[in-house]
């Protein structure tokens, strides 16, 4: 990753690498994603209730794990995950220890498609994904890299993002996230096939404008993250998942609510907690201690 | 001033100097029972090599290793009961509703740090730099973001002079890295303090705030609890499912090790499990490093059992 490179993605967010993969390699995709388009489905997702964005539901590809399709179907995504170009880059934006957090994902969009709202910032302020700069050295702890197998022209549709907005430090207009008054903070980069592209997933304002091309979005997404960020696998989270036995058994609901391994999103196991009052601490929207209550608590209150 | 919210004070206090003493908030009972529970598993706890912990430095080796007694909140009831209170005391959640954000979590802890007049300290360690995104500290809009923090909940007085917990206030900001001769105690430009805490007192101190501690040279016992939370989405642990087979399958074991390697779980402290670090220079990729970080789940292996 070179001076120029590092200067890109600091100041904007986001990096294009050129030609990363050969008309051959191209094809070989292609065909592993030819396989994989009938596990392609679709499903509406949020515009913000802008025209800008509007258009037929999303097509996303819902099957097993790309990486581990049937021979040889898994093996040009294999060598994605790990690819030098990819991995070069990787180490300086996410640090030492970097790892796939969740996908790949495929985009299968058509003429017409819909676009996203556009999500992420630097304000607030989330550790999971945000950015960092000290010293000399950057770090993001969630970035995106999206292989691109069919062209987006400017223009066309397809990622679409506001450079420079992992450093701010406001709320996103509305106008801005649904694209309806963006003064023109959005841009939509041209893209071609084999190119990849690198953005900060979560700290950078992002999102996807509407598939405006007569051939179809090919893009697949890989998800990294910084050592010690998590953004998926619920399934491993839940404390008599995450804990031995002995540690979490017998626990109050308020005492196994801090016991969840780490995942950002929500779920109906994860729960706040709130200090009353009284002097209980209590899981968010549950009335006062009963007699089923939480464990008491002395305090000197 | 209620001790069930955090005031500007505090906030001041822990964002200008990384640390946070409240006082009082166990009573002489809730600090009784605690005792007694560590009374009775006594012959559990485990002890560190003597200089193991003071890592080249005169300044923290004393006469003796450094006492530990870890799964607290596993002990059989009703020894595990006043742990599990401390793990979400009312003037816990409160500060760490903000200082970590709601729906924090207890990364790994709790355990106790023991020991009598002669055991060692520990050699300063942490601090702004270099960066550490595992214990990121970060405000921003009025809004304190810090992705690790230690509470340290004091069973027995630690009169000044005393030894045990010390840090560099302000260090959690500091963008040079802290001198050897600072973190070793040769010359510390006057800038360590060891804060007086008395029995009942919890302390919150961010994790990358340059801390360590200091041979304790009371006359009693030092007894010190300390959970280790992180904000939701902080892994400091590995955990128990780490490796690319325990969290996607047999099919992993076809990948190369390069390939692997992006597959692990999230965390640094891997209880002695390899886990590799992987580099390229564009042409080609390979594994740069293999880290084997400490098991903060049983405690650390190799100490003798006391």
């Amino acid at each position: 990753m070179n001076a120029e490179e590092r200067y890109f993605w600091d100041l904007t967010g986001y990096l294009i690498v050129r030609g990363v993969l050969s008309v051959a390699e191209i094809e070989e995709v292609n065909r592993a994603l030819d396989f994989a388009a009938a596990a392609v489905a679709a499903r509406k997702e949020p515009t913000g209730g802008s025209e800008e964005l509007a258009g037929s539901p999303s097509r996303w590809y819902h099957g097993e794990n790309l990486l581990a399709l049937p021979h040889p179907h898994c093996e040009p995504f294999r060598r994605m995950l790990a690819h030098p170009q990819v991995v070069q880059r990787l180490v300086r934006m996410c640090g030492k220890g970097v790892r796939l957090d969740h996908g790949p994902q495929f985009n299968n969009a058509v003429k017409g498609t819909q676009g996203l709202i556009l999500h992420g910032a630097g304000q607030p302020h989330r550790p999971v994904v945000a950015y960092h700069h000290q010293n000399g050295s950057s770090l993001c702890n969630g970035v995106t890299v999206t292989w691109n197998l069919a062209d987006c022209p400017a223009g066309g549709g397809g990622f679409a993002c506001v450079p420079a907005s992992h450093k701010s430090k406001y709320a996103v207009p509305a106008g801005v996230r649904n694209c309806a008054d963006d003064r023109g903070a959005v841009v939509q980069p041209e893209i071609r096939a084999g190119d990849i592209l690198f953005f900060m997933d979560g700290a950078q304002t992002h999102g996807t404008h509407p598939w405006r091309n007569e051939h179809e979005r090919r893009s697949v997404l890989f998800k990294y993250a910084g050592r010690t960020a998590v953004r998926a696998h619920m399934d491993l989270a839940s404390p008599e998942v995450y804990w031995e036995e002995e540690v979490v058994d017998g626990m109050t609901p308020e005492e196994l609510a801090v016991m969840w391994g780490p995942f950002p999103g929500d779920h109906e196991g994860l729960r706040e907690l709130v200090c009353h009052e009284d002097g209980t601490v209590r899981l968010a929207g549950d009335a006062a201690a009963g007699a089923d209550g939480p464990r008491a608590t002395g305090g000197n209150e | 001033m209620s001790r069930l919210a955090m005031t500007d004070e505090e906030r001041y206090h822990f964002d200008l100097r990384g640390f946070l003493v409240v006082r009082d908030a166990l009573t002489p009972d809730e600090i009784a029972a605690c005792n007694a529970s560590i009374d009775q598993f006594r012959d559990r706890m485990i002890f560190h090599e003597q200089g193991s912990q003071a890592r080249g430095s005169g300044a923290f080796a004393a006469e003796t290793g450094c006492g530990e007694l870890w799964g607290l909140l596993g002990l059989p009831a009703p020894y595990r009961d006043p742990f599990r209170r401390l793990l979400v005391h009312p003037v816990v959640v409160a500060r760490l509703n903000e200082l970590c954000g709601r729906r924090f979590r207890l990364d790994h802890g709790p355990w106790l740090i023991t020991g009598r007049r002669g055991m060692d300290g520990q050699r300063l360690h942490g601090g702004g730099e270099p960066f550490s995104p595992a214990d990121w500290y970060h405000q921003q809009n009025g809004e304190i973001i810090c992705r690790a923090v230690t509470v340290a909940w004091q069973l027995a007085d630690v009169p000044a002079g005393a030894g045990g917990f010390c840090c560099i206030p302000g260090s959690h900001k500091a963008n040079e890295p802290a001198p050897d001769g600072v973190t070793g105690l040769e010359d510390a430009m006057n800038l360590v303090v060891q804060p007086e805490l008395r029995a009942g007192d919890v302390l919150f101190f961010a994790e990358n705030t340059t801390h360590g501690a200091l041979p304790w040279r009371a006359d009693h016992e030092r007894r010190s609890v300390l959970y280790k939370y992180t904000e939701r989405a902080g892994a400091r642990d590995v955990g128990p499912h780490f490796t690319p087979r325990e969290r996607y399958g047999e099919w992993t074991d076809e990948l190369a090790p390069e390939q692997q390697a992006l597959l692990y779980g999230p965390g640094l402290h891997t209880a002695g499990k390899p886990l590799p670090y992987i580099d390229s220079d564009g042409a080609r990729v390979w594994i740069s490093e293999v880290r084997q970080g400490p098991d903060v789940r049983r405690g650390p292996k190799g100490a003798a059992a006391g």
